[in-house]
């Protein structure tokens, strides 16, 4: 055993001392921070302000304001929510920040409500550069009443970027799009937005525009057909109250809440680690294997051990590597979102709200359910069954090139339980979901999803039961190609090959 | 004297290939053997089945007095023929390792490591990944880390390949230093100016099969003692010398001489003199290992390079 183990501890050193470990550890945090935090940040600083022109051409003249006074509202809201954001970490201890309304007052009177429960060293809260506004139609573009006309113009204007001056002073600028209102085309019809603009991928400006004529359109049809606008927006806003429930849960529990939603899409997320770690590891394994076969170390070590210490050794060995790995993913995947979820100041906002409960309900999650001991069982067992093929397939291949021919058909096949991730939650005991946990390879992967739904215990327990028998015969297969091949130089063996030696024959 | 490693009969084939055929071989303890032939000649198949890691088709083996070399392996060092390391651990580390493999302790291996590269010259670098090492100095760890355990049979194969002649010197003196401590070599070789400066005895092999067994004198034996005899005169004959078994002329006055066993050239040197032979040239050809091995591998060496 102790030649194993030596073998199990360089194994596990030779791997751990590369870059590669260190960037498989860092990759799934930084992936997570970069998920979560991209799009947000994107959306604040990410986005250019984006100029426009307006040109009102209805015969009422007021579409213009509607439009204006919508947009200034959605950047009201805007810069209210940013300083919300801005101030939440910089209160002082016991502080909190007085409930949005949903209307959302704006920053500055916010931010005087709040001024004396701000640390000293708060700073200053600068708004964010607004995300539109509009410009002085310029000469050369003015409205003349001819539609046909000016949109000439205007193509013209747009497509040769020709500088405009933004409305309340600044540096000239290029306009991002241009909109022209219309009358509708018989009366008590909706106003005809066309809106001019290269950019057919960015449509906020767009939609913002169109959603103010067509609420202020809405209005005024209200009012002409004798409904009182406000009493129809009371209307609207009510809608039906949802409760969810889980008859699985305890009796007066059954509402289903934040900690009942993670247990239920925690397994798909440990799926992936799953998925990434078998994979991951595997490939490892079989670089070192191929390492030590193209080097001939293996001639070496091989008469220093017996064929089946070295066998047992490099699985041990990189299994310590795959365990250490998924463990420092788990943890900086729980502290990367405490971190965050601490760095919001969501918790002085609203301190009973799903965020602020999420580290809470993390910890308990991986502390008291069955999650991490399935994990580890399940990486274990899948482990052993896609290492060991690895590494009997590796030893009959002298080099990198040949052995990937193999792993490219492995990688294939580890496709299925990648695709079920997403629709095994959805029916975990359904007739597609229950064969493939039949199937010993895929067993880890649909098991682990599967458990959260409460699958029959005879699926639980037989499905385990076939994955052990199945890893011990592959095991003892594997070990048998191992003996044989590990010394073996030319070419890759045959399939024929392989099942005679797996028959103990040549 | 005791037998450190013996073979009986031994043969291996790969499918229709026929590798090694009756191969028997004795190696005895504290002696150093050389194992020569030329390339294909079953040399590193005969190694690996003494090893264990191939069992033969048929004949005994027996390594320190087991019928297995996997039972004592603790007790045998081995250097295969393609030499390679883990490239990422440091000369020192790498010693140690296989030390390790070979049942010594952490700390004794990790001593023996640094005296064994600072005795070779390379105590400067005990703390240099192999990477950074150049193919010479690479070769030298892999030369101590399959004898850092103190085996007492260490099988080198094709140790001198690759190295330049500084460094053949320091594995020649490694071969000294095991023969010093007493412990049995057995290496495969085809350069023969070493195995007739290290070795006590020595076996050829040609097509698998074992062509001779003895000492370096017994196989210089194998071939007579020559002398390239040229007279000034094309026409001389030098006529019947004493000692000389066989005479071949080779124009211009020019002769091969072949001595028989225990002829004296001073005595056929006098007899020159005496029958008044204006000689130009007398030179005595002393029969190196180079000769013998060529005589009996060549039509062997030949077949295998056809095949």
């Amino acid at each position: 055993m102790r030649p194993a183990l030596l073998i199990a501890v360089r194994e596990f050193l030779g791997n751990a001392r590369t870059r590669g470990f260190w960037f498989g550890i860092l990759m799934v945090p930084l992936l997570w921070v970069i998920a979560s935090q991209v799009p947000l940040w994107l959306a604040r600083k990410g986005t250019p302000t984006r100029h426009f022109a307006l040109v009102d051409a209805t015969r009422s003249g007021r579409s213009a304001g509607v439009i204006l006074g919508h947009l200034r509202r959605v950047e009201e809201r805007r810069e209210s929510m940013h300083f919300r954001e801005w101030a939440a970490p910089r209160l002082q201890p016991g502080r909190s920040l007085p409930a949005s309304d949903g209307a959302q007052a704006p920053w500055r009177e916010l931010q005087s409500r709040v001024a004396e429960s701000m640390r000293a060293d708060a700073g200053a809260f600068a708004p964010p550069e607004p995300l539109h506004r509009p410009v002085v139609l310029p000469a050369g573009l003015e409205w003349r009443g001819d539609l046909a006309e000016f949109e000439g113009r205007l193509r013209d204007w747009l497509r040769e970027e020709r500088p405009c001056a933004p409305e309340g002073g600044g540096e000239p600028v290029v306009l991002f799009g241009a909109a022209i209102v219309l009358d509708g085309e018989g009366p008590g019809e909706p106003p005809v937005l066309r809106f001019w603009s290269a950019n057919q991928a960015d449509t906020r400006l767009r939609d913002a525009m169109a959603e103010a004529l067509s609420r202020d359109h809405r209005q005024v049809e209200y009012t002409r057909r004798g409904l009182d606008p406000a009493i129809v927006a009371q209307v609207e806003a009510a809608g039906a109250r949802v409760v969810d429930l889980n008859p699985r849960k305890a009796a007066g529990e059954e509402r289903v809440g934040l900690a009942d939603l993670l247990r239920q899409w925690a397994p798909s997320a440990f799926v992936y680690l799953l998925w990434i770690a078998v994979f991951a590891v595997s490939q490892m394994l079989l670089n070192s294997l191929i390492e030590e076969r193209s080097n001939r170390i293996l001639e070496v070590l091989v008469s220093s051990v017996t064929p089946l210490q070295l066998m047992v050794g490099k699985l041990l060995g990189v299994a310590a590597v795959g365990a250490v790995m998924t463990l420092a993913w788990i943890g900086s995947l729980v502290l990367v979102t405490v971190w965050m979820v601490g760095a919001s100041g969501v918790a002085a906002v609203a301190p009973d709200s799903a965020v602020a409960r999420l580290p809470v309900e993390l910890a308990t999650l991986l502390a008291d359910s069955w999650i991490l001991p399935a994990f580890a069982l399940y990486f274990v067992l899948g482990y052993l069954f896609y290492s060991a093929v690895i590494l009997a397939l590796g030893s009959t291949c002298s080099d990198l090139k040949e052995a990937q021919n193999f792993t490219g058909v492995i990688a294939l096949f580890m496709m299925v339980p990648l695709v079920s991730i997403t629709f095994i939650p959805r029916d975990p005991n359904g007739p597609v979901a229950t064969l493939l946990s039949w199937i010993p390879p895929y067993t880890p992967f649909v098991m682990m999803n599967r458990v959260a739904a409460g699958p029959p215990m005879v699926d639980v327990l037989g499905t385990l039961a076939l994955l052990v028998v199945s890893d011990v015969l592959v095991l003892w297969a594997c070990a048998r190609v191992f003996r044989r091949a590990v010394l073996r130089t030319g070419q890759p063996a045959s399939l024929v090959q392989l099942a005679r030696w797996i028959a103990g024959r040549g | 004297m005791a037998v450190a490693l013996e073979l009986d009969g031994v043969s291996k084939s790969f499918g229709d290939f026929q590798a090694v055929q009756d191969l028997s071989l004795r190696v005895e303890q504290g002696s150093v053997h050389g194992f020569l032939g030329p390339n294909g000649a079953g040399k590193t198949t005969s190694l690996r089945m003494i090893l264990g890691m191939l069992l033969p088709d048929a004949g005994r083996i027996s390594v320190l007095g087991s019928s297995s070399a996997l039972a004592v392996r603790n007790r045998v060092g081995y250097l295969p023929e393609e030499k390679g390391l883990y490239r990422k651990m440091t000369a020192a580390d790498v010693i140690a390792y296989f030390a390790m493999l070979k049942g010594l302790g952490r700390s004794e291996a990790r001593r023996r490591a640094r005296a064994l590269l600072g005795r070779y010259g390379l105590g400067a670098f005990a703390d240099s990944k192999i990477e950074t090492l150049s193919k010479g100095m690479g070769q030298k760890v892999q030369v101590l880390s399959s004898i850092a355990h103190e085996p007492e049979l260490v099988i080198f194969d094709e140790p001198f390949s690759g190295l330049d002649p500084v460094n053949q010197q320091v594995l020649e003196e490694i071969v000294q230093d095991l023969r010093a401590r007493g412990a049995t070599l057995l290496f495969s070789t085809h350069v023969m100016a070493h195995a007739e400066r290290l070795c006590d005895r020595l076996s050829i092999v040609g097509g698998g099969r074992g062509l001779f067994e003895g000492s370096v004198s017994e196989a210089r034996r194998l071939l007579p003692v020559r002398i390239g005899l040229e007279t000034s005169d094309p026409s001389a004959d030098p006529g019947p010398l004493p000692g000389v078994v066989r005479r071949e002329p080779l124009g211009s006055g020019r002769w091969n001489l072949e001595l028989g066993p225990g002829a004296d050239p001073s005595v056929i040197l006098e007899a020159c003199f005496e029958r008044a032979l204006r000689l130009r040239r007398f030179e005595v050809h002393e029969t190196d290992l180079h000769d013998v091995f060529v005589h009996l591998v060549g039509p062997a060496a030949r077949e295998a390079s056809m095949r």
